[in-house]
């Protein structure tokens, strides 16, 4: 690496909300790739005089490295033909630059290039079934410039269901911490709790948290309950990662807060509320219920969420939630993708574009801004468009313009289609407007808080020293569409807006501690009903050590 | 390792299948047994020796000398290569292959054979609806095989998969299962079917079309008496809890093909899941064929046929790089993988164009090559993943490692050409 083992960040305005700083002119200085108190005098500077200085970008919730994100890129050569991405010119000395392709879901390559171009330096992959964990860790290999890992899915898992059936939680306690081990993953995600299990039975799906799942007595409200105790009984860095039940359905509000309310008291992390926030239904049209979930979100300091706020443009829907894809499917007419796996989960695809002309997108638009511009807790409400489901991760910048200029913001209003927006509190006019103090939270410091990355999102000596540099501009788009530099674990990746380096991202995942008896009876199932052998089914190669489990 | 050992669980790349369950004996640095049976994992597995030289015009040579070689060829013909992911290498060594196609600006093909390509085509038009095979062993109470039998190329596909096991919704095994057969010309479908039905080549797309019909609900008044099965057929695919349709993507029997015949079953298996839950399993060849489909797809968005002639991935499906290399357009060939798949088709121009061939037995390839570099075949000697027909990577657990590593050869091969300075 031929960047400095010191730097001095000298003079830009620093926004580092998790040590208090809230635009203050000071130094940054890094040294072994860490932010550490001071330097000698004359260490190497960067002059960031005039810019805007925050840690790097973590980004809480996306889908870009695996099994489905790879079936999805299949589904879109003309996509990927639309927007050749040719390699960057790296510095002298760099491994070579790979060229790509991108699209709603881009090439690996291309995905690190860009997301170090967006200011970005961590990211996670929520949803990767436990046996094509292998498949994800290949794909993080190839994905440079940020440190990253998984969410595995649990939430549909045939020996889980049968420990929860049998009233074994501590078993399906010890299962969830092998398995997190087992695929290298970083956190337990649910999707669709017994939903996807309903559908692969014929049931098609479950509609409410008491449902019974494929003529089991489980419903989905045991499993969120065991899997959000697993979590933190394990003290997993990241609670339980809850994709609730009817997602995208007309009335679903009343789903999320009967889950919120089902984990009361426990920490949970619900992800893409905006998907959940739909009122109406039984008769009555779409409407917003944003401000009934965000209220309750407001008043309880257990729950965190990401928005996954819809984006006009074109995306890619990649879930898990197999059944609403079929769905999605038949309503859009589009290309469709389903592939049910093993014992585990399933995955559907559907390519989708948001057209601000269509009611329901102008809907689902305004709700996710309504829940960004309605919460009083920027550290619980964090960003994402469940990339590339609600847009790009290329589309954060436009969004952090809509949240932080009202002007924009009711401009691109009076564009949408309003036919559903009745009684929406952003129609009614929102005048909030985040700050950029607000912006480093839901971007950075918070998704780090809530993932328990003691070392990301914040620039206090000790912590990773991942650094992006923003030339200040009124175009707040461009300004966060372009950083002037990033830094990354110490080494300037992007100079002058130019992606220099691409050095290989850090692999963050747990191992939590767990009763091993769990295994005989674990291989048992495997003997019994899996196409992999016990034996070959742990990743065991997964680079870099696991995070500390406090 | 002792003289004699027993290597276990191992995964096969004999066939698409990926069984990884076999116990391999080794003694004496070679492999005498294996279990259980199977005559193309004996095929696969052999007594696991393999060449071990190097050559240079074919000359024995140094590794130094012989990469040296091989990338001045390379570097030379830049903008003009043609990268071949042959099979039988890791994924690993796939990845490191086309990082040095990128670097070269190479056109890549596959081992992807025609009638699979036709099914990713269709797959990209239309999505598709398939399973793990776990899921067939699972879930599946009533399979149809489209002009298959997968014994003979996919040995254990029935015991393992598809007909013969007890799965979580299956418990009484074969006995909860229907099987339907369906035989169009020479591809005959499996000997223990429950119905059998016949079909001429010509008349195939028209059942699947059908069958699509019948899948929906629509009315589908009088039949042709030839179509008549199939009618029935669908109703028992669409009474089913999980219907599942095999077929070959590979090459069959039967030379009169439909080209349709792969955007037929997919179109077939989306539609049962209005009545039903179903998937479409879809046969293929091993040697981590479908891996070099993954790493592509991850790398470039395209599974097949990719050139990066341009600076960028570019899709070529119908204008694959054999072709044309054959017809002329390469400058340079680097065959990665076991050369003597690709049989006699370099014959022709590895007279005229340097062939740079690293691989298993790449010192006994079909055709002259200008640098010839053996390594071990991925699964026997060399370590790494692969990936089973239905995309589930596996973890390779060579019996006899201590050969060339495929993957590190062509790795060493990136930095030789790198070191001629070959990207602006």
């Amino acid at each position: 690496m031929s960047a400095p083992d010191r730097l001095r960040i000298a003079g830009g305005t620093v926004y580092d909300p998790a040590n208090g700083v809230d635009g203050e002119i000071r130094d940054v200085c890094i040294e072994g790739g860490r932010i550490v108190e001071r330097l000698p005098a004359d260490a190497p500077t960067l002059d960031a005089k005039g810019m805007v200085v925050m840690p790097g970008g973590v980004d809480i919730h996306a889908h870009f490295a695996s099994s489905s994100c790879n079936h999805a890129r299949r589904l879109a050569p003309d996509e990927h033909a639309a927007d050749p991405a040719p390699a960057p010119a790296l510095s002298e000395g760099e491994g070579p630059p790979r060229s790509g392709t991108g699209g709603t879901v881009p090439s690996t390559f291309t995905t690190g290039y860009r997301y170090a171009g967006l200011g970005y330096t961590t990211a996670f992959d929520a949803a990767v079934a436990p046996l094509t964990a292998r498949h994800s860790h290949s794909e993080l290999d190839d994905t440079p410039c940020v440190d990253g890992g998984i969410f595995v899915l649990m939430g549909n898992d045939e020996y889980l269901l049968r420990q929860i059936e049998a009233g074994e939680r501590d078993r399906a306690r010890d299962y969830a911490a092998w398995l997190l081990q087992a695929t290298g993953a970083y956190a337990i995600k649910i999707v669709n709790p017994g939903g996807v299990e309903a559908w692969k039975t014929g049931q098609r799906n479950v509609s409410g948290l008491d449902d019974p799942i494929g003529g089991r007595s489980v419903t989905p409200r045991a499993i969120l309950e065991t899997l959000a105790d697993a979590a933190n009984a394990l003290r997993l860095p990241h609670p339980v990662h809850i994709h609730c039940n009817n997602l995208g359905v007309a009335g679903n509000y009343a789903t999320t807060l009967a889950s919120m309310e089902a984990l009361a008291g426990r920490r949970a992390h619900f992800t893409h509320i905006q998907f959940h926030s739909y009122g109406g239904g039984g008769g009555q049209p779409w409407s917003s219920a944003a401000s009934r979930i965000i209220e309750y979100v407001n008043a309880h300091p257990e729950v965190s969420t990401d928005v996954g706020q819809v984006m006009f443009g074109p995306a890619m829907t990649i879930t898990a939630d197999a059944p609403v894809e079929y769905l999605l499917h038949k309503s859009s007419g589009r290309r469709w993708t389903n592939i049910d796996v093993e014992l585990e989960t399933g995955c559907g695809i559907v390519p989708l574009t948001y057209k601000d002309k269509a009611a329901v997108s102008a809907l689902q638009w305004a709700i996710g801004l309504e829940l960004f511009l309605l919460s009083t807790d920027p550290w619980r409400v964090v960003l994402s468009t469940d990339h590339p489901n609600g847009g790009s991760f290329l589309a954060y910048p436009a969004l952090i313009e809509l949240l932080m200029d009202r002007s924009v913001r009711d401009e691109r209003l009076k564009q949408v289609n309003p036919k559903l927006l009745a009684g929406s509190a952003l129609a009614d006019g929102l005048a909030r407007e985040y700050t950029l103090g607000e912006i480093a939270i839901i971007t950075r410091a918070g998704p780090a808080r809530l993932l328990g990355l003691t070392h990301k999102g914040h620039l206090g000596p000790g912590a990773d020293a991942d650094v992006t540099i923003y030339s200040r501009d009124p175009d707040i788009a461009k300004m966060f569409s372009t950083p002037r530099y990033v830094v990354k674990s110490g080494a300037v990746i992007v100079e002058e807006g130019q992606l220099r380096r691409a050095p290989a991202g850090r692999r963050l995942h747990v191992a939590p501690g767990y009763d091993q008896t769990v295994l005989r009876d674990l291989r048992r199932h495997f003997d019994r009903y899996s196409t992999v052998a016990f034996d070959n089914y742990p990743v065991r190669d997964v680079p870099g050590e696991p995070v500390a489990i406090a | 390792m002792s003289p004699s050992s027993t290597v276990a669980p191992v995964v096969c790349l004999g066939c698409g299948c990926g069984c990884d369950d076999l116990s391999i004996s080794v003694s004496g640095g070679r492999i005498v047994d294996l279990a259980p049976p199977c005559p193309l994992a004996r095929a696969w597995f052999g007594d696991g020796t393999v060449p071990a030289a190097i050559l240079r015009a074919s000359q024995p040579a140094t590794l130094d000398a012989a990469l040296a070689d091989a990338a001045d060829v390379l570097a030379a013909a830049r903008g003009r290569v043609l990268v071949v992911l042959a099979p039988d290498i890791s994924t690993q060594a796939q990845q490191a292959a086309l990082t040095l196609a990128d670097v070269l600006l190479a056109a890549v093909d596959t081992a992807t054979s025609e009638p699979a390509a036709a099914g990713l085509l269709a797959a990209q038009r239309r999505g598709r609806a398939a399973a793990t095979l776990g899921e067939i062993r699972n879930r599946a109470d009533v399979l149809l095989f489209w002009g298959v039998d997968p014994t003979p190329r996919y040995p254990r596909y029935v015991s393992r998969y598809a007909i013969e096991p007890v799965g979580t919704h299956v418990p009484a095994g074969r006995a909860g299962r229907t099987v339907i057969s369906v035989a169009i010309g020479a591809d005959r479908g499996p000997a223990e079917a429950d119905v059998t039905i016949t079909l001429a080549p010509d008349d195939e797309v028209a059942a699947l079309s059908v069958m699509r019909a019948a899948a929906m609900g629509n009315t589908l008044g009088e039949l042709p008496a030839a179509l008549a099965p199939v009618a029935e057929a669908a109703t028992r695919l669409v009474n089913a809890r999980y219907a599942v349709v095999v077929h070959d993507a590979e090459p069959g029997n039967e030379p009169r093909r439909d080209p349709y015949r792969a955007e037929g079953l997919i179109a077939l298996a989306q539609a049962l899941n209005g009545p039903t839950r179903a998937a479409l399993s879809s046969l293929r060849a091993g040697g981590n064929r479908s891996g070099a489909e993954a790493v592509l797809t991850w790398q470039t968005g395209y599974p097949m046929a990719v050139t990066y002639r341009y600076g960028a991935p570019r899709y070529t499906p119908a204008s694959r790089g054999i072709g044309w290399a054959v017809a002329g357009g390469a400058a340079a060939i680097l065959v990665v993988g076991a050369a003597a798949s690709l049989g006699s088709t370099l014959t022709d121009v590895a007279g005229r164009t340097p062939v740079v061939v690293v691989g298993p037995r790449a010192t006994e390839a079909p055709f002259p090559a200008r640098v010839a570099i053996d390594t071990g075949v991925a699964g026997i000697h060399e370590g790494g993943t692969a990936y089973r027909m239905d995309d589930v990577p596996l973890p390779l657990r060579p019996p006899l490692p201590g050969q060339r590593s495929a993957a590190e050869t062509v790795s060493a091969l990136l930095t030789a050409v790198r070191a001629r300075g070959t990207r602006p």
